[in-house]
């Protein structure tokens, strides 16, 4: 009986991922593999970093709705010094898979400065610059929505590093095609996309927003039309590979972000809903590539309009 | 001694108990999972579904609940729960034979006692992880329960209820007795569950008069197993606090170390 042999490696900028099935910033810590082996996972991408620790934003943070989870977190880390020292060697001694460093800076020197912190350190092998994060305020998104800022940032570190440089971008924007084009101009590796979509609830006994913060980050399968369409225009306008989220809980999802483009997906909040999501979705994609002969490349970007 | 892994599972609800209002109790029995329990820990639970199947069944895959562990009797685990919303709705559907689906233990559990003279004071919900703490401690301490509900519906076993209504036991909050309750029965530590108000009235007697105190605190909780921070609440002192995680450091804290201002 001849034996289909499913091709389920992918291919960012510079690393080669033996899945294509990743996880989304702030969704996934070395909690997870207590139900999962690594194996399944393409990367992992840590928890976003910034240079100085953040106590992240006043409870009640999280507000699950009718379709997806609003949340405000506010980016509540260590800090950078905290990171590299504490939190680095084990990831180090944990990971097999290789470790995606997200970071977030509050003007493009902190970044810069920061990445120059990063790659004085083994064991990374990429990084994502979080520029879009909805929760920090005049931080992060301010970046992640100018072209031209993009571009300048993508120009600015991608000189200074081998490894790849992954720029996360945010669906808050009026087009995407123009700033994944920016990301691309300025050195970018690879893209990913979409971070969380503004959002909000409202009890309507009270008339108190669910979020302390009022306006949260929207995720989970509610926005996932949206970010199948900014997946897929984005991947028209550029050449570099997109690691594609937003809203992926099964494997069928991730196909249609494979046909639109994507290089490789990325789970979030599915993460919070199963904790086998990860093994489940790279299961069935490997089984849909086997039963139709065929390889991840065939598939990726030929969606037919 | 290592703290144990969490264990995500399926189990077969073997029996349920209808209480009054919107409570009711949902019982699994495992013996082997049961060892790994400890009063004040919790599960996330959820009615079993899968997400392959959502679209046949029409239902959007919605986050696990965390819930308190009620009772433990060698593996007959018990979660005492309140109708609220979604997901406690879809648990509230759930019959004898049904799948649940379990992550856990998780947390930490409250500090196991001798020697002390106790008070347990409960509001609500927070009645359930209560239940358990005392059939650990009730050979070698002196326990006084108080417990308080908005009316007869939201009050269960134990030595002195308050309602605020006054359809049974004292009329009023629970927590305007506790003042009197300490000094008479000389009370040397506190634990406490329910809504925040309450807990922060305790903690307010409780530190006046110098008594220790830990409470176990509930959030919204998207993971429950310490990666997404969304349960986060204020501990520390006011010069040096820092967000901690209800599911991770908590939800047992000690009393004094919340900032309740902030919460």
């Amino acid at each position: 009986m001849e034996q289909n042999v499913s091709q389920i490696y992918t291919s960012l900028g510079r690393l080669t991922l033996n899945s294509p099935v990743t996880i989304a910033s702030g969704t996934f810590a070395l909690e997870n593999l207590d139900f999962m082996a690594q194996d399944y996972l393409g990367a992992y991408v840590c928890k976003t970093i910034t240079r100085y620790p953040k106590k992240g934003n006043p409870p009640p943070r999280l507000f699950e709705t009718e379709a997806g989870l609003l949340n405000s977190i506010g980016l509540q880390n260590p800090g950078l010094d905290k990171f590299i020292n504490d939190d680095l060697p084990i990831l180090r001694e944990t990971l097999t898979t290789p470790l995606i460093v997200s970071f977030s800076g509050s003007s493009l020197n902190e970044f810069k400065l920061m990445l120059e912190s990063l790659e004085q350190n083994e064991g990374i092998d990429g990084y994502e610059l979080n520029v879009s994060c909805p929760n920090v305020e005049n931080e992060g998104i301010a970046f992640g929505v100018d072209p031209e800022i993009v571009y300048k940032l993508c120009a600015l570190l991608a000189p200074l590093t081998n490894r790849e440089l992954i720029i996360k971008l945010s669906p808050n924007v009026t087009d995407i095609a123009v700033i994944a084009k920016a990301a691309e101009d300025g050195g970018a590796t690879s893209i990913s996309l979409i971070n969380t979509i503004w959002g909000m609830a409202i009890d309507i006994q009270s008339g108190k927003s669910m979020l302390k913060k009022g306006i949260g980050g929207y995720s989970g399968i509610g926005i996932k039309p949206l970010a199948l369409a900014l997946t897929y225009r984005a991947a028209k306008a550029v050449d570099i590979p997109i690691i594609a989220m937003g809203g992926i809980y099964s494997w069928q999802d991730a196909l249609e972000f494979f046909w639109a483009g994507a290089s490789a997906v990325a789970l979030g909040t599915a993460n919070f809903i199963d904790p086998l999501a990860v093994p489940k979705v790279y299961e069935g994609i490997d089984n849909f590539l086997r039963e139709r002969n065929c390889t991840l490349n065939e598939i990726i970007g030929k969606c037919e309009v | 001694m290592d703290k144990l892994k969490p264990q995500f599972l399926e189990r077969a609800i073997y029996s349920r108990e209808e209480l009054c209002g919107d409570y009711f109790i949902l019982w699994i029995w495992d013996e082997e999972l049961g060892k790994k329990c400890q009063p004040g820990q919790f599960f996330e639970i959820r009615a079993h579904y899968s997400i392959e199947n959502a679209e046949e069944t029409r239902s959007l895959p919605k986050l696990f609940k965390p819930i308190s562990i009620y009772d433990n009797a060698e593996g007959r685990i018990g979660f005492f729960i309140k109708k609220v919303g979604y997901g406690t709705n879809a648990l509230s559907k759930l019959k004898a034979g049904d799948l649940l689906e379990l992550i856990g233990p998780l947390g930490n559990g409250f500090p196991i006692v001798s020697g002390k003279k106790i008070l347990l004071v409960s509001g609500g919900i927070g009645y359930p992880p209560l239940w358990y703490l005392q059939k650990r401690l009730i050979k070698h301490n002196l326990i006084y329960w108080v417990h308080g509900g908005s009316n007869q519906c939201d009050v269960f076993p134990c030595d002195e209820v308050w309602t605020e209504d006054g359809s049974l036991g004292k009329m009023g909050m629970v927590t305007e007795g506790v003042r009197s309750l300490i000094m008479e029965k000389k009370i040397n530590l506190i634990y406490s569950c329910g809504p925040i108000p309450m807990l922060k009235e305790c903690a307010r007697i409780a530190l006046e008069l110098e008594i220790e105190h830990y409470c176990s605190l509930e959030a919204y909780m998207a993971c429950g197993i310490g990666v997404c921070y969304g349960c986060a609440v204020p501990i520390g002192n006011t010069e040096d606090w820092n967000y901690l995680r209800v599911c991770k450091e908590g939800p047992v804290f000690n009393a004094k170390e919340v900032l309740w201002n902030r919460m």
